[in-house]
């Protein structure tokens, strides 16, 4: 389980985080929701370690994050996390050169899965196929947590539908994910849990299978709930 | 430790296109040079020679012999050297901030290795230091190949032929790059990963907190450096040699590891604590 407890950040004046909890369960999507600048991107870089909070605390099943966290957990930012320069077959090297964690029959199965070509070049490939590659990356690690960040902005129909297929084969299944986003209609009926960020604090965490059986309400209809009170 | 040697290959790597072009411009730029400037003396000498009829002899007490110490003060032989350095002094910044602008972010790659972020700026110290290791060892071989070179050009009588050793002490900026012993190599070199550590470390506290990190890193360089030269400064304060040359020796060196562990411990802390992406 991921717990993120009271965590606090600010980026000089603004406070962009002030007070963010939630959980994120193994086997379970998890979605961050909220507009542009909210600070989902922050709260992944802040579980990553990637960028120090104020205060408040980050568990990885418990523990905090350490160098051998990274063979446990992943991070898929929006951004290509490789030199462009390099094919996807040097990419795909460069992690099974330094992670134990690096599923090589599973990055080869994803390749076929995205269509991509091993011997392109990052720097030659479209917005689509680069986020591919940056999916693939994280996701042929045999790791238990999975955190992405707007997996689907700026990218073609296809390559999102491709991008949404993943999420229901057995490439995510077992693993607990974190995604953020700010259109939610691609990944609605994928997701098991909902934060609704805004302002720097949780307006709302929910089940969104509970809420759709009990009170009979889409994701969408507790966003419009929410967002417009 | 075994991820920092991947890492050192690879920091490498990525720099060994331009390093080449260095190289082979380093070899070239001397070896034209020897050409042109031996060329360039000989067409003066015949010119006294045939046309004013003075004596081998008299033209070199006139212009002094040719060897290899007239090529060392030519643009020939210090354009490629000053170049490799600016190139490598540049690289102590490139090496940093190429991971985190341009269209990679590849620096989130390199944090979310499952191994110490240290090993990350160590394997990049170690990238550069190698760097220009590599650079004087091809000096070094170069020297005796131009002192191969230069009997072939200039005939003996007008040849002034020395040993590479005495090529690097008859100048003395060459002397910083190619010390004669191996202590005032350890201590050429030593000083320089010093100053990579600090450089290093002052660049890590701009990325760790960016506009105010530029003043905790310039207060960083001139802190470490005021340590590292403090028994000097105080004996240029007190106006007396107060210490023997080897115990100012020892000191600075107990100094210098100092301010390189310190440095390193700095780093160690902003990469994991207070880092930003």
């Amino acid at each position: 389980m991921i717990e993120v407890k009271d965590i606090k950040k600010k980026f000089g004046r603004k406070q962009v985080l002030n007070g963010v909890s939630f959980t994120a369960n193994k086997g379970e999507i998890t979605c961050l929701i909220g507009i542009n600048g909210v600070g989902k991107t922050t709260i992944l870089n802040a579980i990553m370690a990637l960028t120090p909070v104020n205060s408040g605390e980050i568990l990885l099943d418990g523990q905090k994050v350490t160098k051998q966290s990274f063979e446990k957990i992943t991070f898929i930012p929006d951004a290509i996390t490789m030199i462009p320069q390099m094919t996807i077959a040097e990419a795909m090297e460069f992690m099974d050169d330094y992670y134990d964690s690096w599923n090589q029959n599973r990055a080869t199965e994803l390749l076929g899965f995205f269509k991509l070509k091993q011997e392109d070049k990052i720097s030659s490939l479209s917005k689509g196929n680069t986020a591919k590659v940056n999916l693939l990356l994280g996701l042929a690690l045999d790791v238990d947590y999975i955190l992405m960040d707007e997996p689907f902005s700026g990218i073609d129909i296809f390559s999102r539908e491709q991008i949404a297929d993943v999420f229901t084969s057995h490439l995510i299944e077992g693993r607990g994910v974190i995604i953020t986003t700010h259109e939610i209609s691609d990944i609605e009926h994928l997701i098991d849990k909902v934060v609704l960020l805004d302002e720097g604090i949780v307006l709302k965490e929910f089940n969104s299978e509970e809420v759709r059986e009990s009170e009979g309400k889409s994701v969408v209809d507790v966003m419009r709930e929410v967002y417009k009170a | 430790m075994m991820r920092y040697f991947k890492l050192v290959n690879f920091e490498l790597g990525r720099f060994f296109k331009l390093y080449g072009v260095i190289i082979g411009i380093t070899i070239l730029s001397q070896l034209v040079g020897l050409w042109v400037v031996s060329n360039s003396y000989m067409e003066r000498a015949n010119y006294a020679m045939f046309e004013e009829n003075l004596s081998p002899a008299q033209f070199v007490s006139d212009n002094g012999e040719m060897s290899l110490l007239v090529l060392t003060r030519t643009l020939w032989f210090l354009g490629p050297i000053a170049l490799g350095a600016i190139a490598l002094l540049f690289n102590i910044f490139f090496v940093w901030y190429r991971d985190w602008f341009g269209k990679n972010t590849f620096i989130y790659r390199l944090l979310m290795l499952p191994t110490a972020r240290i090993n990350v700026y160590l394997a990049k110290a170690t990238s550069i230091l190698l760097m220009v290791l590599g650079l004087v060892a091809i000096q070094i071989v170069l020297l005796p190949v131009e002192s191969v070179l230069l009997k072939w050009l200039v005939t003996r009588d007008f040849r002034l032929d020395l040993a590479p050793a005495e090529v690097v002490s008859g100048f003395r900026e060459l002397m910083i790059i190619l010390p004669a012993g191996i202590i005032d190599f350890i201590l050429a070199y030593g000083a320089g990963i010093m100053v990579i550590f600090i450089l290093f470390t002052a660049i890590l506290f701009e990325r760790s907190y960016r506009i105010k990190g530029i003043v905790f890193g310039a207060i960083y360089v001139a802190l470490a450096t005021g340590i590292f030269l403090s028994p000097i400064i105080l004996e240029g304060i007190i106006g007396t040699n107060y210490l023997y040359p080897m115990e100012l020796l020892v000191l600075e060196i107990i100094l210098g590891l100092i301010v390189s562990a310190a440095s390193i411990w700095v780093a160690n802390y902003l990469l994991t604590k207070r880092i930003t992406v």
